[in-house]
């Protein structure tokens, strides 16, 4: 797939994660699946944790570990604002389990109320999707 | 006149003193640099986060149910959030935020509106008490290294407040870094949406700041996904979020700053203040030599 590229930025609370052309972005965000291509129109929407793909060319895609944030298309540029955003080399797995475990008991056992559900069902998807992508390899896409 | 070891003893007690200033300010120094980079790391963020608010803000066009963007139709209870150190020893970095909360705050009560504080760092918050002012509640722990998760604390401290009906107005304060020896106080605005800071013209930062904001003809067309309303439900907490971390870091770098720039200060004037003392010592020593002298020669005369 030989794409035009354009202008993709990730921009998080520490810095800048990317910065370069791609042919590509596939995430999700709340509506569903997205790819964006070049001369996509005028977008603003927000984004789910999930498994952040750029295709930068031909094989592998870059991918990173992605929570909630926004995705922002304009001019022929796309730029994402993440929390958070990790390589999967980073991410450690164990770790990971080991929290969503944590979470998962807490959900299932605390009567608490609404709001702090709401936070911590957000958080246990960010974990879920982080620990999807710190176990696939890289091969078996 | 003192005597010689009195001389030499404060003169050993100012080096020591010299000796922890040094300390201090190559400590401040280091922090500063790694402060002063993450406050750069967050602008683009930070900047981009606060141009969407203001063009979801604009596209949603004020009509919303969502509490946090409400506007109470009530101007009574105005929260005030000072952020300053845990710690003094910083010249007026930590004094020159309370000065201008506690002005704010009488303004506020001139126009019968109710102040309510809030404090980052022990230092604002044991000032507040010290002058009889009730802070609503305290943050600390975190002010010279603050986290992503300390400013979410308090953002939903302030907005659950705001949504609660308990504040009316929610307005920050802190030290907007500049460089080591210039530290300004900054005053935000950030609830209501509509009064807030990001509602006027272009911030500051926004030079450097990627240019990808949509001209305002472009805006029109802009797909948002969901709705923009829903979007601003999740963004405005979030631009609050950041608004704050921005707040807590740059004061963090402001605190390096000021406490570098007074430790260097601190330094200097115990050198002058030993050089005067060595004088002051070495003064002493001639006199008593002299006085000596003076005894031998006297006593010499009396012999012959």
């Amino acid at each position: 797939m030989a794409h035009t590229p354009f202008q993709v930025e990730i921009l998080t609370p520490d810095g800048s994660v990317f910065d370069d052309a791609v042919e590509m972005v596939s995430t999700r965000t709340t509506v569903g699946e997205i790819g964006v291509l070049a001369n996509h129109a005028p977008l603003l929407a927000m984004l789910e944790p999930t498994e952040l793909r750029l295709y930068v060319g031909e094989g592998e895609p870059l991918r990173f570990a992605q929570s909630e944030g926004y995705i922002q298309v304009g001019g022929n540029r796309a730029m994402l604002l993440v929390a958070e955003m990790h390589r999967p080399s980073e991410l450690d797995a164990g770790a990971l389990r080991e929290r969503l475990g944590e979470l998962e008991r807490e959900l299932a056992g605390a009567e608490r109320d609404g709001e702090w559900r709401g936070a911590a069902l957000r958080e246990q998807r960010r974990l879920q999707a982080f620990l999807r992508v710190a176990e696939r390899p890289a091969a078996a896409r | 006149m003192p005597s010689q070891r009195d001389v030499r003893n404060r003169i050993a007690s100012v080096q020591n003193i010299r000796t922890i200033t040094r300390a201090m300010e190559m400590v401040a120094a280091a922090r500063l640099r790694r402060a002063e980079q993450r406050t750069a790391a967050l602008r683009p963020y930070a900047d981009a986060i606060r141009r969407m608010t203001r063009s979801a803000a604009q596209a949603a066009g004020g009509a919303s149910g969502l509490p946090v963007l409400a506007e109470h139709e009530t101007l009574q209870r105005v929260g005030l959030l000072l952020v300053a150190g845990d710690r003094g020893l910083a010249g007026a970095f930590n004094s020159q935020i309370v000065r201008a909360g506690v002005a704010a705050a009488a303004a506020c009560e001139a126009e019968g509106l109710t102040p309510v504080f809030f404090a980052s760092g022990r230092r604002p918050a044991g000032s507040l008490q010290f002058r009889g002012l009730e802070v609503a509640q305290a943050f600390t722990g975190f002010s010279e290294r603050p986290a992503y998760a300390d400013a979410r604390r308090i953002a939903d401290r302030v907005v659950d407040a705001y949504t609660a009906g308990e504040l009316d107005r929610v307005e920050v304060f802190y030290n907007g870094y500049i460089s080591p020896i210039s530290q300004v106080v900054r005053r935000e605005t950030l609830l209501p949406l509509s009064q807030a800071s990001v509602m006027g013209a272009e911030e500051d930062g926004s030079g450097e700041a990627p240019s990808s904001g949509e001209e305002p003809k472009q805006r029109a067309l802009v797909e948002y996904e969901p709705d923009p309303e829903v979007i601003l439900g999740r963004l405005v907490p979030d631009y609050i979020e950041v608004s704050i971390y921005r707040a807590l870091l740059e004061s963090a770098a402001s605190e390096h700053g000021a406490r570098m720039t007074a430790m260097r200060n601190a330094s200097e004037n115990a050198g002058v203040l030993i050089e005067d003392l060595t004088l002051e010592m070495n003064r002493a020593r001639q006199a008593a030599i002299t006085q000596e002298i003076l005894e031998v020669v006297a006593g010499a005369e009396g012999l012959s």
